[in-house]
């Protein structure tokens, strides 16, 4: 219902014309008040990101400055490496961001229930996000050598049948650059919601706890639902991270290789070896796009999440 | 009005060719595709982008002192070395390219990687500015040579790859260095059971799935004709003559030649194994062999080619390919540029090469008494009657995503021969479609073979 409208029914709140059409202006220059001041920045993103956009739109339908309209993209999806790349994305997507939200959840609540010493855990949790991801695929590529530390240890308590190639063997190569990825994301997750539950106040915690609610019965009914927002958040971050963010551990921990075979091949290395080492730029294009919609879905998925109650009706 | 346009279409061009003939200053003029540019006087300021200390340790003093007598002889040249990282070489070089400035030489390694910036018109033919009666005397030149033109010139040998032994670690598992395919076998049964790694490698990296390649791959085709032609899709990486190499690796796989943990060690890496006496065998790079049998003992080590296993003419062979230097397209004096290059080939500059960094330099004309050390001798005699260097003749993502890719997982046993060489053509198969300019360059290249 439009607001003249309304002042025409209700004559107890009515508002002169003049003064609602003021009032309305006045509503939409506030509406643009936020636009004016993030311009400069949306002028800067639009040269940097919106030339480079263009271009890699354009050049996913070109070849040698030729149009071939889809092709690229049918020679993308049709070529297994790059549908394993994408099969290995979306394993660590379903696999990792699960086991990190859980992780960091039960970790934050620890910290956050144990009083002494949490400040020196919460330092010992963050650290591995701190490190540089090349120091830490380096130093774990060395750990999980087949005679590297982890072996040696597990060897030396007798556990020989656990001791495998953890990178060398294309069964585990992935599974294993999970694991290292947990840990290095981990110290992210835990901080979130750590900062989230310093920040609640007591009193719901200390009502449910007088009503007698029980350590899971507390957490899974009062802080779990508290932390809905931060979660959601984590969520998409890590998402986005498992689709488009591994590169960098993938490089180094397999030589640039994805392997053994294709094992720890990734959609980023893909596009990276099809661009600057097979010099087929057209197709890398093609791959990048596809990459970019995914991660672009993520993005959509994060923000109909946050987007307040009641953002819809008003 | 017509003659006006027509009078003035004439002066522009006359005025064009006026200015090309006087540009650069230096005259030019071709006879048989040979360029004869007259050296310039004026100042020139060249820059060369290598690479090569890395396996030829010693050779960036030795580029310094170069350049240094070179300006002696030219005061009025200026080179300006720049040592490029391995990860670094190919992608500065075509970002360069792609923007036409950057260096006036180009370190290229042999065949295939001096061949597509040739295809790519990103260098000159070396051919146009180095007389023939000089060219003869570079070592490998073939592998760089398309259209009748050899586009880069080599300048170092890579002799690719020796097989060293460890005499001691043989003779106290009482095994004969193994001279046939059936001998390796068993050299590696009678050494496992001693318990001695009988071959060490490691192929995380992928690298070593390209040598192992090379030293397999080329012992049943009868040259590099066939390899060629599989690229560009006459003939099929599932034929016998190319496939069969995978059923070789594997059975050295089932014979557990190579130590267990191959596939998370890089070479070098896997070749200290060696080196601490803990495997019988190995491959090196022939440019870094020196270091190694210096570092076990002259006494200790001996040399060979990689087992005999095929019946073609490159079997037992020695891999040869040399590093390269090239010309690029955008260069203002390609003459010079070939006139340093030649000066690199002087006799006094190759023994100093070869003093420097123990690596042999890529021309008939060294003089092989420099060399004192056995099993360099051995390997040099190897090169001058060596095979071409195979995996030069593949395009590089073929070579990654077949030789390395699925070498690793026929030595973790993950996969057999006949998977890893159906893979091979499919790889083939599908560079074809993203890279459609393989099937015309392949195919030219086969048949210039012939």
């Amino acid at each position: 219902m439009k607001v003249q409208d309304r002042a025409a029914v209700t004559p107890e709140i009515a508002v002169p014309a003049p003064v609602a059409r003021r009032r309305r202006r006045g509503r939409r220059a506030a509406s643009f008040e936020p636009l004016l001041w993030m311009a400069p920045a949306i002028a800067v993103i639009l040269f940097v990101f919106g030339y480079s956009l263009v271009d890699l739109f354009r050049s996913s339908l070109q070849d040698q400055g030729q149009w071939v309209g889809l092709e690229n993209f049918k020679a993308t999806i049709s070529d297994p490496l790059f549908r394993t790349a994408l099969l290995h994305n979306l394993r660590l997507l379903v696999v990792a961001v699960p086991v990190l939200v859980l992780l960091a959840l039960l970790l934050s609540i620890l910290l956050f229930e144990t009083l002494r010493g949490w400040r020196f855990h919460r330092a010992v949790i963050f650290l591995p996000y701190i490190l540089p991801i090349p120091v830490v695929a380096v130093v774990f590529g060395q750990i999980l050598q087949l005679n590297g530390l982890l072996n040696q240890v597990l060897r030396a308590a007798g556990l020989d049948g656990l001791a495998i190639d953890w990178l060398g063997n294309p069964g585990w190569a992935l599974w294993t650059m999970t694991g290292v990825i947990i840990w290095k994301e981990l110290g992210f997750g835990v901080i979130l919601l750590l900062a989230r539950l310093l920040s609640m106040s007591a009193e719901p915690f200390e009502a449910a706890r007088i009503d007698g609610a029980g350590f899971w019965q507390l957490h899974r009914r009062i802080t779990a639902p508290l932390l809905k927002d931060i979660i959601a958040f984590y969520v998409v971050v890590e998402a986005i991270t498992m689709v488009s963010w591994v590169f960098n551990y993938v490089y180094v921990m397999s030589n640039g290789q994805g392997g053994p075979g294709s094992s720890t091949m990734v959609t980023e290395l893909y596009i990276y070896q099809t661009a600057f080492q097979f010099e087929a730029p057209q197709v890398a294009a093609a791959a990048a796009v596809i990459l970019f919609a995914a991660s672009l879905a993520l993005i959509i998925v994060f923000f109909r999440l946050h987007r307040p109650e009641g953002a819809e009706t008003s | 009005m017509k003659m006006k346009w027509l009078r003035g279409l004439v002066l522009l061009a006359v005025l064009t060719l006026a200015v090309a003939a006087c540009g650069g200053g230096s005259s030019k003029s071709t006879q048989g595709g040979q360029q004869n540019l007259t050296f310039p006087t004026e100042p020139v300021q060249l820059e060369m982008w290598w690479w090569g200390e890395q396996e030829a340790a010693g050779a960036k003093n030795w580029v310094a002192d170069t350049i240094r007598l070179y300006k002696q002889k030219h005061p009025n040249v200026t080179i300006k070395p720049v040592l490029q990282t391995t990860d670094g070489l190919v992608p500065s070089f075509k970002a360069a390219a792609a923007a036409k400035r950057g260096p006036d030489i180009q370190y290229f390694w042999g065949g295939i990687w001096s061949l597509e910036p040739a295809w790519a018109d990103q260098i000159v033919p070396v051919s146009d500015y180095i007389p023939a009666s000089e060219l003869k005397h570079y070592l490998n030149a073939g592998e760089d040579t398309f259209d009748g033109k050899v586009w880069t010139a080599p300048w170092y040998t890579q002799p690719s790859f020796p097989v060293l032994y460890r005499k001691d670690v043989l003779a106290k598992a009482g095994v004969q260095p193994p001279a046939t395919w059936t001998d390796l076998l068993a050299a590696c049964d009678k050494l496992n059971a001693g318990g001695v790694t009988p071959v060490a490698g490691g192929i995380k990296d992928g690298w070593f799935g390209g040598w192992l390649y090379s030293l397999l791959g080329s012992q049943e085709v009868q040259s590099v004709q066939p390899v060629l032609q599989a690229v560009a899709g006459q003939k099929s990486f599932t034929d016998p003559e190319l496939a069969n190499w995978w059923i070789k690796l594997q059975e050295m796989r089932d014979h557990r030649c190579w130590n267990k943990d191959i596939n998370s060690l890089e070479l070098y890496q896997g070749q200290q194994y060696w080196s601490d006496g803990k495997a019988a065998m190995t491959m090196v790079a022939g440019s870094d062999m020196k270091k190694f049998v210096e570092q076990v003992g002259v006494d200790k080590v001996g040399v060979m080619t990689m087992p005999k296993w095929g019946a073609g003419p490159l079997a037992g062979k020695l891999g040869s390919t040399s590093q390269t230097l090239g010309i690029t397209s955008w260069s203002k004096y390609p003459q010079v540029a070939a006139d340093f290059i030649k000066f690199m080939h002087t006799p006094e500059r190759t023994a100093a090469w070869f003093k420097t960094t123990g690596a042999f330099p890529a021309d008939d004309r060294f003089d092989k008494q420099a060399i004192t050390l056995p099993q360099q001798r051995q390997v040099f005699d190897l090169l001058l009657d060596g095979a071409p260097y195979l995996e030069n003749y593949i395009p590089t993502e073929l070579d990654s995503q077949a030789n390395f890719a699925h070498s690793q997982l026929v030595l973790a046993g993950s996969e057999d021969a006949q998977k890893a060489a159906e893979a091979t053509q499919n790889v083939a198969n599908r560079i074809r479609i993203t890279k459609r300019s393989i099937v015309k360059n392949f195919g030219a290249w086969a048949e210039q073979q012939s």
